[in-house]
């Protein structure tokens, strides 16, 4: 795949900035139909109007206010954070194959939040996403040292492949924990199958400043990982101290995929999916990259959510098995095209 | 093979017979039996309803000191006890034989798909087609299987230079999207059946009856000769295509036979207790550690490691934190992802050959 290899010249910028309106177009469109479609058929004009004139007295309205505007909320956020996440990832690493819940990162946070809530008894809100940074920080440095440790190095395949060891053995590990403690693991249960259904909306007062800033923070920093992505002695050469920005990288991603998890649970294969169907548009300046990839991982997530609600009525799809569905083929396609 | 092992040789006065033991191997096998056995017999005692030791023994031979620990012993322990060593065995014969094809030391039925491929197509009879009889279960399961296999082998053909670590990779994504369709069928399907399924699928052998482990124990004498059978060809392919070839072996035919034989071991384990991960990887490389011996000797050792362990695991899982239960499958891979880790750590080179 050369996708990942030193971006030439940049991106044209009438065709980049071409695509923003029409993304943000798409946006609201995926956005007022993710609230629009469901068991009970609404119109788009009956939507727009629970947004902007709320009536209480109206069913329609109610269920879109308390039902679906929160969900499509959060797949807006979720999207966009693990598909930024698994963008910068890409670039940093100059690995195609990076995406937060391949190397582990999403299992990590998940398997933190699992350990604090039913070993250690704490259940506060407030922790939550604190926790789960701590278990993605950990799953990562776990999973880059092994791969440090393979005869190799850390490339890309083993990176992977440790990630997925790494996954594996959290997996497990909740499994066990489940069995032996079911009653306080029922709510927990359906939090880990990764999904945007029943989600509590409040948990975003905690989450939702520091997603915010560290969303901010990526695309600050976008411009640097081009000159990254670029490798690290060009990067030196051009001036750019890698090893600092490599830190303050680390910290967005730690802090966007733990949480998305703590939102709506682990979800794969966004962070890896999207950022390559951005690079078929905007090539490979990871200026546009990131951004795009932002808004394109919200429409998406909102897209595949609208599926899962509506694939087999009156059942649910969990939302994570459709992203797999999608994700792995290009996954073993990316693995089985890259030479080296 | 490895370093070459203690021998102890015996010559006839003429020397016209001579026998050329492996000592260490045979040991090994010795004591793995034993170790078999006596696991069997403590997971025969075990159990909410408690049997001595010196009962379970009198039980099995012949004599009745009860109706109940005959019932209990017979009817509901003895089943699990057997089908549990029968699927360690197969799964590690499996992956010997996986590893062998594909000349790659991380390989196992379970990481590049064959489980999963053989899961999704147990489960498609069971949530889409109920009505459909349990006795196709090991054919599905294999058809299912064999498609993966062609599929991965399909996949891993085209491509330049491979790598052990790509392939594996390659079957990690080739089972995540099965099993991602595993699970939608799952909650498209009726709750009850969903649910049969999804014990099922966490890797438990609670549920083996009489009839399963006559599956198991059927499939397994006529697999296991087979294998053997070819070891000695095989043993060739082993030190590269073109030696094998100048040695008359027809390599083609026999790394076909060998993968269809691994994915048949497999898919019928999985049929019966769901997909066991990690057991393919583990025991061909404690064989090997454990003790060096010719290939066929060496796949009699990896069997019995692989029936130890499961019966092991089994035995701990419904042990260590009764009346929980503890599937087997996820004690295996607790034991199996820490020497995953290990084993792609050693490896000398990411290059396969």
């Amino acid at each position: 795949m050369s996708t990942i290899a030193a971006p030439n010249a940049g991106t044209h910028p009438v065709r980049a900035w071409s695509g923003v309106p029409v993304l943000l177009g798409v946006l609201v469109l995926a956005f007022l139909l993710h609230i629009a479609v469901g068991a009970k058929q609404l119109s788009l004009g009956t939507v727009i109007e629970a947004l902007f004139s709320f009536d209480q007295t109206v069913f329609d309205h109610v269920i879109v206010r308390n039902l679906r505007l929160p969900r499509a909320v959060l797949a807006v956020i979720v999207g966009a954070s693990l598909s930024l996440a698994g963008a910068l990832m890409q670039g940093v690493t100059r690995n195609p194959l990076a995406d937060p819940a391949l190397l582990g990162l999403t299992s990590g946070a998940a398997f933190a939040v699992v350990i604090a809530t039913s070993v250690l008894g704490l259940t506060s809100m407030i922790f939550i996403p604190w926790i789960a940074m701590l278990g993605a920080l950990g799953a990562a440095l776990v999973v880059y040292i092994i791969a440090r440790l393979v005869p190799g190095g850390a490339t890309p395949l083993s990176l992977t492949l440790s990630g997925a060891a790494i996954s594996a053995f959290l997996s497990a590990v909740i499994s066990v924990i489940h069995l032996l403690d079911q009653d306080t693991f029922e709510n927990l249960r359906v939090w880990l199958t990764g999904g945007l259904a029943g989600r509590d909306i409040t948990l975003l007062l905690y989450v939702g400043p520091p997603i915010a800033l560290a969303l901010i923070g990526g695309v600050l920093l976008a411009p640097r990982v081009t000159v990254l992505a670029m490798g690290d002695e060009v990067a030196q050469g051009l001036g750019v101290k890698t090893g600092a920005l490599k830190v303050q990288l680390l910290a967005v991603v730690v802090v966007l995929t733990a949480c998305s998890v703590a939102l709506a649970g682990p979800l794969g294969f966004i962070g890896l999916v999207i950022p390559h169907v951005v690079r078929l548009y905007v090539g490979s300046d990871y200026r546009w990259i990131v951004p795009y990839a932002a808004l394109a991982g919200a429409v998406y997530l909102l897209g595949v959510d609208t599926i899962a609600r509506i694939a087999i009525p009156p059942r649910e799809i969990s939302t994570g098995i459709i992203t797999a569905m999608i994700g792995a083929p290009l996954f073993v396609q990316l693995v089985r095209r890259r030479t080296r | 093979m490895s370093a070459p092992a203690h021998h102890w040789v015996f010559r006839s006065k003429s020397e016209g017979i001579a026998l050329r033991l492996p000592v260490r191997a045979l040991v090994a096998l010795a004591l793995l039996t034993l170790v078999l056995l006596l696991t069997c017999c403590v997971s025969l005692a075990t159990g909410t309803y408690g049997v001595a030791l010196n009962e379970v023994i009198d039980t099995l031979r012949g004599l009745s000191i009860s109706r109940a620990i005959d019932n209990v012993v017979w009817e509901f322990r003895f089943p699990r006890t057997l089908a549990a060593a029968l699927v360690g065995a197969m799964m590690a014969l499996s992956g010997a034989a996986l590893q062998n094809t594909t000349r790659n030391g991380l390989a196992d039925p379970s990481l590049v798909g064959v489980s999963q491929g053989a899961a999704l197509a147990v489960v498609t009879l069971t949530v889409v087609f109920p009505a459909v009889s349990g006795a196709l279960r090991p054919w599905a399961a294999f058809a299912g299987a064999i498609l993966v296999a062609l599929a991965i082998q399909g996949l891993s053909h085209t491509r330049q230079g491979g790598s052990a670590i790509r392939f594996i990779l390659m079957g990690i994504g080739l089972s995540t999207f099965i099993s991602s369709i595993t699970s939608a069928l799952m909650t498209y399907g009726d709750i009850d059946r969903a649910m049969a399924a999804l014990s099922w699928l966490a890797g438990s052998i609670n549920a083996a009856s009489w009839s399963d482990v006559w599956t198991l124990g059927i499939w397994c004498a006529v697999l296991l000769p087979a294998l053997l059978a070819i070891s000695r060809s095989s043993s060739a392919t082993r030190m590269g295509e073109a030696t094998a070839v100048s040695l008359g072996v027809r390599t083609r035919l026999i790394r076909n036979l060998q993968l269809g034989i691994a994915v048949a071991l497999a898919a019928i384990a999985t049929s019966v207790v769901g997909p066991l991960g990690f057991v393919g990887l583990i025991a061909p490389h404690a064989a090997r550690r454990i003790a060096p011996a010719g290939i066929g000797l060496n796949l009699l050792i990896t069997a019995m490691v692989g029936a130890v362990l499961v019966s092991l695991a089994d035995l701990v899982g419904r042990a260590a934190f009764a009346p929980i239960q503890i599937p087997a499958g996820l004690l295996t891979a607790l034991i199996g992802v820490p020497l995953f880790i290990v084993l792609m750590v050693r490896s000398r080179s990411t290059a396969s050959h």
